[in-house]
């Protein structure tokens, strides 16, 4: 039993621990998401957010540990957990033969939606993600954001009060991606309980209420992004220079403040006294000898939450797991790059 | 906008039922297989390719069987005068075969896509994950074995054993999609992608052949005889021939039936236990 305080919480996760043989994939997840907010957990590839999801929502049963989702044990209860919840999956696993249409009925036969509500509901559905148009046409020709929203649409057939996204925008455009965000956000604002995995920082810090770090199925942080941000404190100066100064410029920045993880090739620290205090590192650089060939101070971001509690950048942040440059989609979208995530060394 | 509320759900919610929420009725076992069941004759539409072999297999087998093996009529004893008499229940039921294999082959698919995962997720009894499949493989039977037919009278099979000789083999038919499907999705579930069609595909093989299949028990010796003695599917072949070798009898008949009930409910079992363990 879930104790008292947890009654109004749709998803509740006590120590909840996943194993493949010998790997942990999840290690004693704690998780209480609140009724009527975007919860995001965020972590890279591998961390264990989609095990936890699957968990979850009853695909595999956990190891150890409980969880109780809309009130309901997920393991004893996972017919009752079931009906309540909406999921839309890691890849938009739809069957490219079908049709958005058949889809949607198939979805509405399987969830029990009676069959003279069934067309007025995917109507409904198909309209709100956009896809009226072209909801005759097979799936397998539809790009990745209709997949995205067919798979949403899917999700709501039976009007969840708790959904699971997980990972919803991945390989999406910029476009698609916001177009997304506004869906899970109108969602929200009409009382749905959004869990929302994601390893893209500006996806967790634009929508979440309430952020999970997590790193090796462990949570490392939780908070909302702004108390998350604040306990990181000063913001980062990074610097590049050549590798033959690094030495004499790591000394020379230590004396400012304390140093931060950050990507192969350039330093990091943590200003106390902000952008005043630039001026003083930059003349003591120069005193040592160290010619600086970039700068930039960046205020704390979550990725500077998710290096403090790991000692590692997240991998792979805001970008395409495939890619190898180093810019986010945060930059795609025209926003400020997200630094900092291939090739991590801490440099502490 | 249609709300859709089920306030007294299936159970209590453990966290003392504080939490209000709405939740799906669920799908029944009935409905849900009938949707799952005509989202796999979509793909045969839509699919051909996935189909057109496992139709055309068997009726290349009647054609190939029966026109290779012609001599086989001349042992003495045969039961009947027309090779295709032989082969024609045979071709049935390796189509029928393969229409349950087919549906192992979708759901790996499934599997490896995730849309499975979308399946296992909704709110439906379990059995309407392996009866919706189920329900697909047995159309498709019906649409291979009718048409194996067709050309076997069509190159000279002739019925002997009347309407009731029809039913018998359409039965057979049915049983053997039946235990195909259950070994099929069974393989699947637990397997999860390709090497499960493989094994599917050489165990059904070896399974159908070390019968009966090609000639009668009673020319046969050795080890090959024992084991198509005691498979099961030599009752099922047998009562499929029943139309085309004489008149039919309730001893070539009894045999089929309890082999079909004994396997089908083991491959469904196999299946059930295989889905249920999807999860852990």
């Amino acid at each position: 039993m879930i104790a008292s305080a947890s009654q109004k919480s749709p998803i509740v996760a006590r120590g909840l621990v996943r194993h493949f043989g010998d790997v942990k994939a999840v290690d004693g997840v704690d998780l209480e998401v609140h009724a009527g907010e975007i919860f995001g957990f965020l972590g890279p590839n591998g961390a264990g957010k989609s095990t936890t999801v699957r968990m979850l929502t009853t695909l595999l049963k956990p190891t150890a540990g409980t969880a109780t989702v809309a009130g309901f044990d997920v393991v004893k209860q996972a017919d009752s957990v079931r009906r309540s919840i909406g999921v839309a999956l890691q890849d938009a696993a739809i069957d490219p033969l079908m049709t958005g249409n058949e889809l949607l009925e198939l979805q509405s036969v399987l969830y029990g939606i009676p069959a003279g509500s069934v067309r007025q509901r995917a109507d409904e559905l198909l309209e709100r993600v956009g896809l009226t148009a072209a909801a005759d046409r097979r799936v397998g020709t539809y790009s990745g954001g209709m997949r995205r929203r067919l798979d949403l649409a899917l999700s709501l057939i039976h009007q969840p009060t708790v959904l699971f996204l997980d990972e919803p925008t991945t390989g999406l455009d910029p476009m698609s991606r916001i177009t997304l965000w506004e869906e899970v956000r109108r969602l929200n604002s009409e009382g749905t309980t959004v869990l929302l995995t994601t390893q893209y920082l500006e996806e967790a810090d634009q929508l979440a209420d309430r952020v999970a770090i997590i790193d090796h199925g462990v949570i490392v942080q939780q908070g909302t992004p702004t108390e998350l941000k604040a306990a990181v404190g000063a913001p980062t100066l990074l610097i590049t220079v050549s590798a033959s100064q690094a030495e004499q410029a790591t000394s020379t920045l230590s004396r400012f403040g304390e140093l931060r993880p950050t990507a192969e090739g350039s330093l990091g620290v943590g200003l106390v006294g902000g952008a005043r205090q630039v001026t003083d590192v930059v003349r003591a650089l120069d005193e040592a000898g160290v010619s600086v060939h970039h700068l930039e101070l960046n205020e704390p971001s979550l990725d500077d939450v998710f290096a403090e509690a790991t000692g590692h950048r997240l991998e792979g942040a805001g970008a395409s797991s495939s890619n190898d440059d180093d810019v986010s989609p945060a930059a795609e979208d025209g926003s400020e790059p997200t630094r900092g995530r291939r090739g991590r060394r801490r440099s502490r | 906008m249609t709300t859709i509320v089920n306030s007294a759900g299936p159970s209590r919610p453990v966290s003392g039922g504080s939490f209000d929420h709405t939740s799906a009725p669920g799908g029944t076992v009935l409905r849900s297989s009938a949707g799952l069941a005509i989202r796999g004759l979509r793909s045969i539409r839509r699919l051909p390719s996935a189909f057109i072999p496992a139709l055309m297999m068997p009726i290349v087998q009647a054609i190939a069987f029966s026109g290779t093996f012609f001599a086989i009529t001349k042992i003495p004893g045969f039961p009947t005068d027309r090779s295709i008499n032989w082969y024609l229940p045979l071709a049935c039921c390796m189509g029928a075969g393969f229409s349950g294999i087919g549906i192992g082959f979708s759901t790996i698919r499934d599997l490896e896509t995730g849309f499975f995962d979308r399946l296992r997720m909704a709110p439906t009894p379990t059995a309407s994950l392996i009866l919706g499949p189920l329900f697909g493989a047995w159309i498709r039977m019906m649409i291979v074995v009718t048409s194996v037919l067709a050309v076997g009278f069509a190159i000279g099979a002739r019925l002997t054993g009347g309407v009731l000789g029809i039913v018998n083999l359409y039965i057979a038919g049915f049983g053997v999609a039946t235990v195909a499907s259950g070994w099929a999705l069974g393989l699947a579930y637990r397997l999860k992608d390709m090497r499960a069609a493989a094994l599917m595909q050489l165990t059904f093989f070896n399974a159908i052949f070390l019968t009966n299949a090609q000639a009668p028990l009673f020319v046969m010796s050795g080890w090959l005889h024992t084991i198509a003695r005691v498979n099961p599917f030599t009752n099922i072949l047998r009562l499929a021939r029943t139309g085309f070798l004489g008149t039919v009898t309730w001893d070539d008949t009894w045999g089929g039936l309890v082999a079909i009930a004994g396997m089908g409910a083991a491959a469904m079992y196999f299946a059930w236990r295989g889905l249920r363990e999807l999860g852990n």
